[in-house]
């Protein structure tokens, strides 16, 4: 009894995709068997057909005429795309390449340096310049951009009062006024709800016990 | 050229810098006279459209009563209308004798807009003045009585729970109890910082109704009832709550103490919440105390909590939590020690255990 060939083996034959040892088996048992001489052909003959019918052009379609249409369409998008950024264009064509396009970017990238770097140092005179609450003020705004939160979300619709540990401080319209005592902490500060805040203080020498009160009305 | 800056610089700091003029206004028939008053160190100092005027002024004044002068308030005013124009100082725990002097240091800072006048003026009056028997003098502008009234309550309450102690457990009980305050207030948890703001700030984080869990104390006139507050992340606001007078006198003034709870467990007393009330007793009231508090970022207020701290009755008496009461676990680590109750530690921590009993044996 004969023992046919595989038929991955034999669609692979057929396509000329098999080994070189494997076609050469298959050819030898090809000529003996006439079932898978068949099979082969099959293939074969299919693979012929789908080649003949994938290269055919569709009923009512011109080629040249789809060609011309789309080269053209693509040169519209392009004059439309100068048109926007003009300058962008200019930037990637070959004449970016020329001397004196070289020496207009370096000038540029020149000129934005020192312009970077007369605004860094002006930057620095003016934070060393300003006063110690503008400047907290300022940290607090661009700590706020920072985080991805606007200045508004967290603006306060009026003065405020803030006690902490070193403190009262009173917040309006964008400045701060802080009371203090000196060189001397406070050993409890406390706020009302009635808008004012209180830092009590005792003098080390004396004994006597003073509260300041800051009053937002 | 450089002695040309020199000159610009130090010309330039004498007309932005100006000793403000002071004036004090005690009335003739107060229970005090002023001795002396230096001015020291005050300064205005031209800052945007308005003058930062920082008062440093030392007033020694003569106790012309026939009473022990308690306490005293100054309001100091640069300004009446505009924030930042007004403060006060407050000296609770005093004893002065009659015909005897005293000192009342102002360290303040104060806003007073330009073009008031050629020189910036800083003006000192006289609020109030506690009288040992608890009588008082002043116009109170500053609600200054009720305060005051409050803290020499809370300093005899005090003041007698060390004695006794003294009395009972000795130097050694003394010395624990003043160890186991200064502890206390050294552990207290701090916010950081609490932003006590007039309307509420433009929060973008979802807000919800957050209720009050009221501590209750054994003797206390109001029972607090049905509290809550609007909550969004770092802040609250909106704070109502419901009072009824358990008593058998009319109420006029209550105030509750505001706690809150973080993330972490944490617990702070945030605010005070005063009310002015007109509480028959078994009447109920509601109050709506205009309030809004904003803690910082790293702060997630989860729950909050209240406490009776003071009642004012009808007749002008008061009401404060007794010792026991706040020596309650719930309360004790939240609230803040009395002024008097701070002041007598610090003379410990500073002066020793004899300053504090000869304190003590004072009045």
């Amino acid at each position: 009894m004969i023992r046919h060939a595989k038929e991955t083996d034999l669609a692979l034959f057929a396509s000329g995709d098999a080994s070189p040892w494997r076609s050469l088996c298959l050819r030898l048992h090809l000529g003996r068997c006439l079932q898978c001489r068949e099979v082969a052909e099959a293939y074969r003959a299919d693979r012929e057909w789908l080649k003949e019918e994938s290269s055919r052009m569709p009923p009512g379609v011109d080629w040249e005429h789809l060609a011309a249409e789309m080269t053209a369409n693509i040169r519209v998008g392009l004059e439309a795309g100068e048109c926007v950024a003009p300058r962008r264009r200019r930037r990637a064509g070959p004449r970016f390449r020329s001397r004196r396009m070289r020496l207009q970017l370096s000038f540029g990238w020149a000129a934005a340096a020192a312009a970077a770097g007369m605004m860094l140092l002006i930057g620095a005179a003016l934070w060393l310049n300003f006063p110690p609450a503008d400047k907290e003020v300022l940290g607090r705004a661009m700590s706020q951009l920072f985080h991805g939160r606007g200045i508004m979300e967290s603006e306060e619709s009026g003065p405020m009062v803030e006690a902490s540990d070193s403190g009262i401080v009173l917040r309006g319209n964008g400045g701060s006024l802080k009371i203090s005592q000196g060189e001397l902490r406070p050993v409890a500060v406390s706020v009302s709800a009635q808008g004012s805040a209180s830092a009590r203080y005792v003098d080390d020498d004396t004994g006597q016990m003073t509260i300041t009160s800051v009053y937002v009305q | 050229m450089c002695s040309k800056w020199c000159f610009c610089v130090l010309a330039a700091t004498a007309v932005s810098a100006q000793t403000p003029n002071g004036h004090i206004d005690i009335p003739k028939d107060a229970p005090v006279s002023m001795v002396s008053v230096d001015w020291g160190g005050s300064r205005a100092t031209a800052r945007g459209s308005a003058y930062l005027v920082d008062v440093h002024a030392s007033l020694t004044l003569l106790n012309s009563s026939q009473k022990h002068i308690r306490g005293v308030t100054l309001e100091v005013l640069a300004q009446e209308v505009t924030p930042g124009g007004r403060g006060a100082v407050k000296v609770p725990s005093l004893d002065v004798a009659p015909r005897d002097v005293f000192s009342v240091h102002i360290d303040e800072t104060l806003l007073r807009p330009l073009g008031g006048g050629a020189t910036p003026i800083v003006e000192v009056r006289l609020d109030g003045i506690l009288f040992d028997d608890l009588t008082f003098y002043g116009p109170d502008k500053l609600n200054s009585q009720r305060e005051m009234t409050v803290w020499e309550m809370e300093a005899r309450r005090d003041r007698k729970y060390f004695r006794t102690l003294l009395e009972s457990a000795g130097r050694d009980g003394l010395q624990k109890a003043m160890l186991a305050s200064l502890t206390r207030q050294s552990e207290t948890p701090r916010t950081g910082m609490l932003q006590v703001v007039r309307g509420r700030a433009t929060n973008v984080d979802p807000e919800r109704e957050v209720q009050f869990a009221f501590l209750r104390m054994a003797d206390e006139p109001i029972e607090p009832a049905a509290g809550m507050a609007r909550v969004a992340a770092n802040e609250a606001w909106a704070p109502r709550f419901e009072v009824r007078n358990i008593s058998k006198r009319p109420v006029r003034h209550v105030e509750i103490g505001w706690i809150v709870k973080d993330q972490n467990g944490n617990q702070f007393l945030a605010a005070s919440l005063p009310a002015d009330l007109n509480l028959a007793p078994g009447q109920d009231a509601r109050v709506f105390p205009d309030a809004a508090i904003k803690f910082p970022d790293r702060i997630s207020i989860q729950s909050m909590s209240g406490f009776v701290s003071s009642v004012q009755f009808g007749d002008g008496s008061y009401w404060i939590p007794s010792r026991s009461s706040m020596e309650e676990p719930e309360l004790r680590d939240v609230a803040s020690p009395s002024p008097e109750e701070q002041r007598l530690a610090r003379i410990y921590q500073k002066k020793g255990m004899d300053a504090l009993i000869q304190e003590l044996k004072k009045f």
